[in-house]
């Protein structure tokens, strides 16, 4: 029998009562599914904790669910409209473009463009062979005719490519050029290479073109016995500007092309204007065609638009300044943001469900690690009615998706200071590699991953997960520790997604007296960061429960809400870098970066903001002098001594991971008091890159003093306020002991104060003091 | 592992302790730094000399088209180009440059040239003799070449070749005789022998292999010779059956008789060669090259049809020997006995194994020194055969595949050499010595290599019963300065071969397993050793990475 697994997706993140959800399952070894609709409660099995814990809910959708084997198409490219099969040209054609490749010498063929149809050898195509040369090469059906450039391509430079048939003659001419300027390419002109090749070859026989065959941009069309039509030997790097002629056009009219001019209006049969379209609210997925015939071209997983072109002048940083100079669309064979799967089931969700985190848990076999999925999904309420709201931050969640650290990166043990405990789950899923990446991952060009969506199975936005890199829960799995506790406590709560954020703004939010986060809501959009000021402004009550959040400028893509966009640049804790003028989200025109270089730093919101991290320990937050403040006291009332969170799921305290820090110079509010802070922290504990002029000795937690959690606390506008926690072991403490410990009371105290209408505690202690003692 | 070093007597005091809320162990028996300089001084000199490294270019590169158009031209009707040229940029300059791939075509060139050119220059003392030797040399090589189509690419080991060209000859040079066929048609005629010849012997190479095989064509090649020799009809009496029909005139000076005669079997020779090159460069030797002699199982299980691809050369190639066998009969008028004799088979055997078997080349060259030993130095006498079966059994015992595989086999030589070489004069993980740093793109890793070396020879110093012992009471958290050193060498090191733990369950066991470091390719289990907590396990890898280290 064959090895057993089973994956899904869901095509929305959260769900109204009473609207319906679908789902899409790839099973191995099973021709059946038993599913059954579960609430999620806990998601962490660590022995200080309430375990993993679930509750079954009724549904007429659970049962046995007919599955089956499904694929994924792997790696961007671009697939152009052409019912009239303009393009199976039979005459004399010419097809150019500028390339810039990324892994020339991958030992396998990458196609750039053309009508080419693998399995049968038919059609034409213009690409690269397996040793890292140009090549045009035609099928009759039977046999395969190329030429073939003189000189490999050098990765990363950019060329001008091209070449002209004519099947009378038989004769097809290559044109490859380099183009480097001072900017644009890895090398400069200083390195004696002659990028320059010119071939003719006379072919045998004409290409033949079937009609079902589409014309493709970094791909060619294969077939699968089982799985059907599917673009293989995709193309990775960056093409500019292609263009097919149904002309032969002279080597001086390339001459001219080769310096972006377009050819004789006459001339062309198709002219895809990468850099058409551009507004300064950024740029779809589909490419225009100002041929004559308007055979526009769409985007598969999202290839990489905004992208520098042949003729960036390395002045213009942003394709708002200049669209003529981004022309270069970037395509990576590795890519995936939709898996496209055959739908499995859809359900209906009752109205009443209460909202909260859900999932449809799907078992074959023996039903635990990969014979197991849970595809999670979060219930928003029809009409809010709890004054608790709790923000799911899914953006950050698909940043996460399906990282690949341990495995990939040599980096991270430095980082979190120890080995890696991987699963069996990793193990598949790393193997496979056909769910995609997250952005924190390099795709195998070595460029950064901007795009990350949840039309494709996540593995770590499950229970039960632990990242294999800290061996404790991330994200989601973490965050069901905060809504445990909430449950625990009995709180009325309402729960909504940083996607229901971005689309709906303040209103998402507004009917609630409190706003609570998760432990690590790193990923914020404009939309979201604007709603959430704007509801601490007009009164609302913001706990910012973890670290390292309100962090990363992101945008969401037009035409598919599912797919978040987010450039990594200049400063920050980042797993990459964006290429110079590169740094401008496609989604929406924005840049990207951190937010506190676009002058929002989180501090300016919650007070705190990143400022160290480390992975191996905890440390306990001690109270500061302030919490004994009036206005503030109420917060630890209850808790004896001065040590707060001792305990917790996350290396045993609730003080670590990522740690935020109050900071008057970014924004902290003046009347912010920080309640307890921790310290001590290990030398693995190292200062963010944001903050660093220059680099020093003693960047550590033993050695600097600014590496700490702030737990903080202001009051805003109309009885507003926000609390913040500055750690994000916080959530994970909350379960420990039962959910009896003293990071949980304090949690207690600020969330029934925050919840509640009218005046805040403490709020008439604000005279100045005349003191005595 | 080293050696239990005495207590040194030194306790770390954790920084941390004193706030009484961090974790880590407080204080630690530990081991002072020692100073790395020491390490620096002693690792970044050579202990053995080093040696100027550096090729002089001796010969002429072309350089690439650049701008200018390449037109490039094809063997007609094939897709393959006059050469298989190719553009690099050079290493040592970053300029481009033209490589030839594939030299053989010009020396192939250059060969038929100076036979076709041969006779002009033969001394007229010696031309008889030449001329009769280049004919019988292009003879044979047509049938050599034929005959390693069928051992080398086939792998089939028959010795019948000479059976099939004799009885094609000898039935060719009868019709001729008997019913006036004229020598046109004798080679027509000797290709339909050929066709049947083949088909009868190809079936029990469907059934015996090697050895038997072998012995079986060697007796149906004995058979022929009784048949033929005792047979009225094909001159039992005079030694050979003469008088067919020839495109030589009787009637023609004999210097123009021996003239026609050479390049007559010199274009029998280029015909041949074109037959290998079609079968040998072509679907069928592609598909032969997967499954040569014992491992067919593998290339059947790939797919490959190897059996029928076998069967088809045999027979195309018997095919042409019976040609050859009607073109021998047209060309001397008839044919000897001798043909069939034993001493021709392994004649021919020894022309294939001093050459090389299963190339073209191999089998013209062999032929060449064997007839121009057999034919050419007559007044050696006896001796020739002596020396070819010196020179065959040389080329069996020091060469490993005849005198075209001594480039192949001097490389892996000259490899085996420098690794030897390199062996006695370099350290392992040691600084790269001026000759291997040819060999590295990134220049970078030179350094790293040097860095690295130093920083291992650092570390095993303080690797000390006291830090294990650290270790093991707490791995994760603030470490004493000697264990933290250790530990960020190990936790910085590359992907490849890096440890980490596998976790069964939600609890655990767990397992050692290591990273393969490349994309894709999942991690390996170190081994079966189950760790119950993952302290024992991060435990468990610490000594590991540490038993490395001192392998190192």
């Amino acid at each position: 029998m064959a090895q057993q697994k089973i994956f899904g997706y869901a095509n929305r993140i959260s769900v109204k009562q009473g609207e319906e959800i679908k789902f899409y399952v790839n099973c191995d070894g099973a021709q059946e599914a038993k599913a059954q609709l579960v609430r999620l409660i806990h998601g962490d099995a660590h022995e200080a904790g309430p375990g993993f814990q679930e509750e079954e809910i009724a549904h007429p959708a659970n049962g046995m669910w007919k599955v089956k084997k499904q694929f994924t198409q792997l790696g961007s490219f671009l697939k152009v409209e052409d019912r009239a099969n303009r393009l199976a040209v039979d005459g004399a054609f010419t097809m150019f473009c500028h390339i810039w490749p990324t892994m020339p010498k991958k030992g396998e063929r990458q196609t750039i463009m053309g009508r080419w149809d693998t399995k049968n050898n038919m059609g034409y195509g213009l690409g690269i062979n397996p040793e890292g040369h140009l090549e045009f090469w035609v099928g009759d059906g039977k046999e395969v005719d190329y030429v073939t450039a003189e000189l490999p391509l050098v990765a990363k430079m950019w060329y001008f490519v091209g070449i002209s048939y004519d099947p009378a003659s038989g004769q097809a001419t290559l044109y490859q050029e380099g183009v480097l300027t001072r900017y644009n390419s890895l090398l400069g002109k200083v390195v004696p290479h002659d990028y320059a090749s010119h071939v003719r070859q006379a072919f045998r026989f004409r290409p033949k073109n079937d009609p079902k065959v589409p014309f493709l941009i970094a791909g060619s069309w294969d077939f699968h016995l089982l799985r059907g039509n599917f673009v293989n030997d995709l193309f990775a790097g960056k093409i500019d500007r292609p263009a097919i002629c149904d002309s032969l056009l002279t080597r001086a009219e390339l001459d001219q092309c080769r310096t972006g001019q377009r050819p004789k209006a006459t001339a062309i049969l198709a002219y895809w204007d990468t850099t058409a379209g551009y507004s300064d609210r950024g740029i779809g997925q589909s490419v225009q065609d100002v041929g004559p015939h308007g055979l526009h071209a769409e985007g598969f997983n999202h290839p990489v638009r905004a992208m520098t072109g042949f003729n960036w002048n390395g002045r213009d940083d942003c394709f708002r300044l200049s669209p003529e100079q981004y022309g270069g669309i970037e395509f990576h064979p590795d890519a995936v943001t939709d898996c496209r799967w055959d739908e499995t089931a859809q359900i209906h969700i009752q109205d009443d469900l209460p909202s909260g985190i859900y999932a449809m848990r799907l078992r074959i076999g023996p039903g635990t690690g990969i014979t197991e999925e849970y595809i999670v999904f979060v219930v928003r309420p029809k009409k809010p009615s709890a004054k608790l709201c709790y923000l799911v931050p899914t953006a950050s969640y698909l940043a996460y998706a399906n990282e690949s650290l341990s495995f990939d990166a040599h980096i991270i043990q430095p980082m979190t200071g120890q080995p890696p405990v991987v699963t069996e789950l990793d193990i598949e899923t790393y193997e496979h590699r056909e769910y995609g990446l997250s952005t924190y991952d390099h795709f195998e060009d070595g460029a950064g991953v901007c795009f990350s969506s949840y039309l494709r199975p996540i593995i770590n936005m499950r229970p039960k997960y632990r990242m294999s890199s800290m061996n404790i829960t991330w994200q989601f799995p973490a965050d069901l520790s905060i809504s445990a506790w909430i449950r625990h406590q009995g709180y009325d709560c309402d729960f909504i997604t940083d996607e229901d954020l971005d689309r709906e703004g303040l209103d998402a939010i507004k009917p609630y007296n409190c706003v609570i986060t998760g432990t690590h809501p790193e990923y914020v959009s404009e939309r979201m960061l604007d709603a959430q000021e704007d509801f601490v402004a007009g009164g609302g009550r913001l706990i910012y429960m973890g670290g390292n959040g309100y962090y990363w400028v992101v945008g969401f893509s037009r035409d598919n809400p599912a797919c978040m966009e987010v450039r990594k640049l200049d400063s920050g804790m980042r797993a990459w870098a964006a290429k110079p003028g590169e740094h401008y989200l496609q989604t929406t025109g924005e840049k990207s970066g951190l937010w506190r270089n676009r002058g929002r730093a989180p501090q300016k919101l919650t007070g705190v903001g990143f400022i160290g991290e480390g992975f191996e320990t905890a440390s306990p937050y001690r109270k500061m002098p302030d919490a004994w403040h009036r206005t503030v006291s109420w917060i630890t009332e209850g808790v004896e001594g001065e040590i707060i969170g001792d305990q917790g799921l996350a290396y045993g305290a609730a003080g670590g991971i990522e740690l935020d820090r109050y900071d008057l110079s970014l924004g902290t509010p003046p009347h912010t008091k920080i309640i307890a802070a921790t310290g001590g922290h290990s030398d693995n504990y190292v200062l963010v890159t944001e903050e660093l002029l220059y680099a020093y000795a003693g960047l550590v937690g033993s050695l600097d003093y600014r590496i700490r959690g702030d737990m903080t606390y202001f009051t805003a506008p109309n009885n507003g306020a926000v609390f913040c926690t500055g750690s994000i072991g916080y959530g994970q403490a909350l379960p420990a002991n039962g959910f009896n410990n003293s990071a949980a009371k304090v949690l207690a105290n600020v969330v029934e104060a925050f919840i509640k209408d009218g005046p805040l505690p403490g709020s008439n202690w604000t005279l100045e003091e005349k003191q005595w003692r | 592992m080293t050696e239990p070093t005495e207590k040194s007597g030194y306790t770390w005091i954790n920084p941390l302790a004193s706030w009484g809320t961090a974790t880590g162990n407080p204080a630690a028996p530990s081991v002072p730094v020692p100073d790395i300089r020491e390490d620096w001084d002693r690792v970044t000199g050579y202990k053995v000399p080093t040696y100027l490294v550096g090729r002089l270019k001796h010969y002429v590169i072309w350089s690439n088209h650049g701008d200018r158009l390449w037109n490039r031209t094809r063997w007609w009707p094939t897709r393959r180009n006059l050469l298989h040229v190719t553009g690099i940029y050079n290493r040592k300059t970053a300029i481009a440059e033209k490589k030839i791939l594939d030299r053989r075509p010009i020396y192939w060139l250059i060969c038929m040239v100076l036979l076709a050119l041969a006779p002009l220059v033969f001394p007229a003392s010696m031309q008889n003799t030449l001329l009769t030797a280049g004919t019988i040399f292009g003879i044979f090589a047509a049938i050599n070449v034929c005959w390693t189509l069928i051992i080398g690419t086939a792998s089939i080991f028959s010795l019948a070749s000479y059976a099939v060209v004799g009885t094609a000859a000898f039935l060719t040079s009868w019709l001729s005789i008997t019913y006036g066929v004229p020598w046109y048609v004798l080679p027509l005629i000797g290709s339909a022998i050929g066709l049947v010849f083949g088909l009868a012997i190809a079936l029990p190479a469907l059934r015996l292999d090697g050895f038997y095989y072998a012995l079986l064509t060697l007796g149906l090649n004995e058979l022929c010779r009784v048949f033929f020799t005792t047979s009225k009809e094909f001159g039992s009496a005079s030694g050979g059956l003469y008088g067919a029909d020839s495109f030589i005139r009787e009637s023609w000076d004999p210097m123009v008789q021996s003239y026609v005669g050479y390049y007559a079997a010199f274009a029998l020779l280029l015909g041949s060669l074109s037959l290998f090159r079609l079968i040998n460069g072509k679907r069928l030797g592609r598909v032969l090259r997967m499954a040569p002699e014992k491992r067919e199982a593998f290339a059947a299980a790939c797919g490959v049809d190897y059996k029928r691809a076998r069967i088809v050369i045999f027979i195309v190639t018997s095919v042409a020997l019976g040609f050859i066998g009607g073109f021998y009969a047209a060309q001397y008028r008839g044919v000897a006995f001798s043909i069939f004799s034993f001493d021709t088979v392994l004649l021919g055997l020894a022309m294939l194994a001093i050459g090389g078997i299963g190339k073209a080349e191999g089998a013209v060259l062999g032929t060449l020194v064997v007839v121009f030993l057999d034919k050419v130095l007559l007044e050696w006498g006896p001796i020739r055969h002596f020396l070819v079966g010196a020179l065959m059994l040389a080329a069996v015992l020091f060469l490993n595949n005849g005198y075209f595989g001594i480039k192949k086999q001097f490389n892996a030589w000259r490899d085996k050499k420098r690794g030897e070489w390199r062996s006695t004069r370099t350290e392992k993980g040691g600084e790269a010595l001026p000759e291997e740093a040819t060999e590295t793109n990134d220049k970078d890793q030179l350094y790293f290599r040097r860095f690295d070396k130093i920083q291992r020879d650092y570390l095993k110093k303080l690797i000390t019963p006291e830090i294990i012992e650290e270790h093991r009471r707490q791995p994760l958290g603030q470490h004493s300065e000697a264990l933290e050193r250790v530990l960020l060498y190990f936790r910085r090191a590359k992907l490849e071969d890096k440890y980490a733990l596998h976790r069964a369950g939600p609890h655990g066991p767990y397992k050692i397993i290591a990273f393969s470091g490349s994309r894709g390719v999942s991690p390996r289990i170190v081994d079966d050793r189950e760790f119950a907590t993952v302290d024992e396990g991060y435990h468990g890898v610490f000594m590991r990475r540490v038993h490395d280290l001192m392998e190192s």
